[in-house]
């Protein structure tokens, strides 16, 4: 089960106490009577205490888990990745201008050890676009933006084999849709010390779409 | 004693100027609502693949539509329900309604022609540069057409807002209308709730509407000024502090009307209080912080706000939970409560706003908000607690304003029939996009990739939700329409 359809699963359940609580209001006015003003105050101050309570035990939870690169971790691979109108480029070495960006188009494949920690590096030469990966399943495994002028970093660790896809993931213009790039993951085991595979990068630029 | 007739007189005559300018107002609201809610079903049957040979570029165009529209009908038509209502308790300017409707008019107007004649598509929030990378896709005149309809939408609702604010404090004072006594200990002068959640939305969105005047500056040197290079992360920052403060403004004046207006309908008793006091006084101050949770994925950016952001929109939710929404249900329970459409869509708007808070708490939460906020997740908890919120609590004044005015009476089939439309399409709706989101379906895009076929299936099925949502929206309008021909016209 993926962390994405985990949180659907807790969104569910709350709301349908929610929806619960809000269906046993409407029906207790079939029968009405006023409320007992000790009661409601003990039920505010219970409930204020469990809002607040279940809040801020999420906040210091899940803080910490939050992506962001931790300085004192270095990365096994840097891959500099940029986007423009509409496609991605990615590649071992910076990518300095529209010119270079258009080589790496079309450049021989990075290879990607599978397992290990990989950092994107993550820029625009245009507008801003959405940097997100997606397994070979069909799984977003993370996002970053792309904004003309800044790198984002994104680090993910790639653990099975097969075909990854990189989707733009904020609108760009009429071809925000079809701006891709993709890697094979191939060969390796879900292990950091496992062999070195390969990975290759086409671009919706580079194989024509 | 003249003197005093002639006051009556003059009061019974701005009172019919107001209501019959509401009364417009409405059918503006409900003729656009039904347009754009076309449209977005439009959106879904593109992705759909309903419309194979219909180039992209008409996607885009009317994503941008929707989501513009649908702001400015809401905003506009929460700002029309409040300037009727506060006239309950002050004398708000008789020209501000009509002057925002002819503005409103005019930039829809711009809206219309920047987006289905010039093909304009850089989305509701136009975040920079895009406007001016069309790659051939709009010409340069309907980027400047789109510009003059936020410029004119916003600079009518700066003067309404403003003139709002003025015309609550010749009648309370700052301090008062935000109900700072009350924390002192003192009672008087009383605050209705409706003044001191109405002060709250009208300061977020003349904050909202004056730092838009900044975007726009930077915008006009960007065009106008040779070499000069607009910073795209400040751009980004002014974008989404404005929209979010335009959303979160609707949103509380459709709260405010709640608090008004569902008291009505069983003579119970909603009053201000020290800890509504406080609530919204904290509401005011976090919603200037609580946008920062749109910049989690530019990495870049402080980490403060960041973390900030994602306090900020936890803590919000606190107010809204257990002040209005546990206090909209005490009003309600064991009350002798009559159920109207008006009044049930009042109560139901509480619910969709509780919903659509919880899908906003989780996208809030930095660590999954990468793999959930570009997903149709977000869209799915803003439709949650704008359509099932917002526009149900402001739809339910509307009704209830034409059945108090014409005296018809409620047809229990319609009626039925109304509420399980609206509920059945709304939330079968909303929880496909919560779904999708899940499964990882991106949002804004036109048509789907290879490997993500299911997101074409989830928005098929989402169509026939819509459809079933219009048929109900359709008979609400034909209910309401009835009572305000007949409250117009008779």
């Amino acid at each position: 089960m993926t962390p994405q359809i985990k949180v659907f699963g807790l969104f569910v359940a709350i709301n349908l106490a929610v929806f619960g609580v809000f269906v046993w209001v409407a029906l207790s006015t079939r029968w009405p009577h006023e409320p007992d003003e000790g009661a409601v105050r003990r039920l505010r101050r219970w409930f204020f205490g469990v809002v607040t309570g279940t809040l801020l035990l999420a906040l210091l939870l899940t803080l910490p888990r939050a992506p962001y690169p931790k300085h004192d971790r270095k990365p096994d691979r840097i891959v500099y990745a940029v986007g423009m109108q509409y496609s991605w480029s990615l590649s071992d070495q910076p990518i300095n201008s529209p010119e270079q960006w258009r080589e790496e188009s079309y450049a021989p494949p990075v290879e990607i050890p599978a397992g290990s920690l990989v950092e994107f590096q993550v820029t625009s030469f245009d507008v801003n676009h959405g940097f997100g990966v997606y397994s070979p399943s069909g799984e977003l495994l993370g996002d970053v933006r792309a904004m003309p002028g800044y790198f984002n970093c994104l680090r993910l660790r790639f653990t099975k084999p097969g075909t990854y896809r990189v989707l733009c993931l904020e609108l760009c213009g009429m071809g925000h849709h079809r701006m891709w790039g993709e890697f094979d993951v191939v060969g390796g085991t879900s292990k950091p010390s496992a062999a070195k595979p390969v990975a290759k990068v086409k671009t919706s630029a580079g194989s024509g779409s | 004693m003249s003197s005093a007739l002639n006051e009556i007189s003059h009061d019974q005559k701005a009172a019919a100027r107001l209501r019959r300018t509401t009364l417009f107002w409405f059918v503006v609201v409900g003729f656009l609502f039904l347009t754009l809610t076309l449209d977005g079903c439009f959106l879904r049957m593109y992705q759909s693949q309903f419309f194979p040979t219909l180039r992209a570029e008409w996607f885009y165009a009317v994503l941008t539509l929707h989501g513009v529209g649908m702001l400015a009908v809401w905003f506009a038509a929460g700002m029309a329900a409040v300037t009727y209502l506060l006239s309950n308790y002050l004398r708000p300017p008789l020209w501000a309604s009509p002057a925002a409707l002819g503005g409103t008019l005019l930039g829809f107007g711009l809206l219309f022609v920047a987006t289905t004649r010039g093909l304009f598509g850089a989305g509701w929030h136009f975040l920079f540069p895009l406007p001016f990378y069309s790659q051939g896709t709009w010409p340069d005149w309907a980027t400047g057409c789109f510009f003059a309809s936020i410029v004119v939408f916003s600079t009518f609702w700066l003067i309404w807002s403003l003139a709002l604010i003025i015309a609550i404090l010749r009648r309370y004072s700052f301090r008062t209308s935000l109900g700072w006594h009350y924390l002192s200990g003192r009672k008087a002068p009383e605050i209705p709730p409706l003044v001191l959640i109405t002060m709250v939305a009208l300061v977020s969105a003349v904050t909202g509407f004056l730092e838009l005047l900044a975007l726009f500056f930077f915008y006009f040197l960007q065009w106008r000024v040779k070499d000069f290079v607009a910073n795209p992360l400040l751009m980004k920052n002014l974008t989404f502090f404005y929209g979010h403060l335009l959303v979160l403004a609707s949103m509380y004046l459709g709260v405010a009307i709640v608090y008004d207006q569902l008291p009505t309908f069983n003579n119970r008793e909603w009053k201000t209080n020290k800890i509504i006091v406080i609530a919204w006084n904290s509401v005011l101050v976090m919603v200037l912080m609580g946008f920062f949770d749109q910049l989690y994925m530019d990495i870049v950016h402080p980490r403060m706000p960041q973390v900030m952001g994602q306090a900020t929109a936890y803590f919000s939710a606190v107010p809204a939970a257990v002040i209005s929404i546990f206090d909209g249900l005490l009003l309600v329970y064991g009350s002798r409560m009559r159920w109207t459409v008006g009044s049930t869509f009042m109560f139901l708007g509480l619910m969709g706003w509780a919903a659509g808070g919880v899908g906003a708490v989780i996208d809030s939460m930095m660590a999954d908000n990468s793999v959930l906020h570009n997903t149709l997740w977000a869209p799915a908890h803003l439709h949650t607690f704008y359509l099932m919120g917002v526009v149900l609590m402001i739809l339910g004044f509307a009704y209830d304003l034409g059945s108090r005015l014409s005296r018809l009476p409620e047809s229990r089939m319609l009626k039925g029939l109304i509420l399980t439309t609206f509920i059945a399409g709304g939330y079968g709706f909303v929880i496909l996009g919560f779904w999708s989101g899940a499964h990882s379906v991106p949002r804004r895009y036109a048509t789907y990739p290879e490997g993500l076929t299911h997101a074409t299936t989830y928005a098929r099925t989402a169509v026939a939700f819509i459809i079933v949502f219009i048929f109900g929206l359709v008979l609400f309008l034909w209910e309401i329409g009835r009572r305000y021909f007949r409250a117009i016209f008779t």
